[in-house]
């Protein structure tokens, strides 16, 4: 909470004093490791793993569903 | 117990953010589906001794990395830490600031410890809190912070960008004023 409110001097936050978020967007480094990761979550996903669950649910002993 | 329609869906529905993780964790698409896999055949079994309402996504992440750290033991490897590695491969060109390329900042990323690179990318990028991160790598929230900020100092140190985090969105005053003394 405090660091929010430290954060409303708008323009001039200096982000070095705040270990909460060293990773924030004004951090270059976080920016490309958001950019990395978010490519990397918004690909396809190959049908195997559709298909392994699939299969994983029909192995079940056939007891009453929820 | 039957496994449930809802944690079905679920188990569907982290697949996207549990292949990034492997990715990241793994460096390899292969390595990082099979590891994917197995978690989601870990996670079926042992489904009953998932709490609903806690945190789905962190509970799978604690799976996948188990299953990655245990795999690296099989192989004989020794699990890396912290220091010792790098420096081999320090090729990555110096970035204009604000400009660094996706690319050079993979090659950057590879070249942390695991310890490290899977800190930094739990929390900069995976959404945990740094306690959420620590649960999933069974250790002290201290370690994670610490993890991370070893991890942020060597990406800076290898990308070469300098003070970044004194400027951030406000990069044309620091083309005018120069580098600031970090």
């Amino acid at each position: 909470m405090k660091d929010m409110m430290k954060t409303s001097t708008a323009g001039s936050r200096a982000r070095r004093g705040a270990p909460g978020d060293p990773l924030g967007p004004n951090s270059e480094i976080g920016r490309k490791l958001k950019q990395y990761y978010d490519e990397l979550v918004s690909d396809d996903v190959p049908d195997r793993f559709a298909q392994l669950l699939a299969q994983l649910e029909q192995a079940e002993p056939a007891r009453k569903k929820d | 117990m039957a496994v449930s329609q809802g944690f079905k869906t679920d188990l569907l529905g982290s697949i996207p953010s549990l292949r990034a993780f492997a990715v990241s964790l793994a460096q390899n698409a292969d390595k990082a589906d099979d590891l994917v896999q197995e978690t989601l055949v870990r996670a079926w079994d042992k489904h009953a001794s998932f709490q609903p309402g806690t945190n789905l996504k962190a509970w799978l992440f604690t799976i996948l990395r188990n299953e990655f750290y245990s795999q690296m033991r099989k192989r004989g490897r020794e699990v890396q830490d912290s220091d010792g590695i790098m420096t081999a491969k320090l090729a990555v060109h110096p970035a204009q600031h604000g400009q660094l390329d996706l690319k050079d900042f993979r090659t950057a990323l590879e070249q942390l410890p695991e310890d490290q690179r899977e800190a930094i990318i739990l929390i900069g990028a995976s959404g945990f809190s740094y306690e959420e991160a620590a649960e999933i790598c069974g250790c002290a929230v201290g370690t994670i912070k610490s993890r991370v900020s070893r991890a942020r100092a060597k990406l800076q140190e290898i990308l070469k960008i300098t003070g970044e985090d004194d400027y951030g969105p406000d990069a044309i005053s620091t083309q005018v004023m120069g580098k600031p003394a970090a």
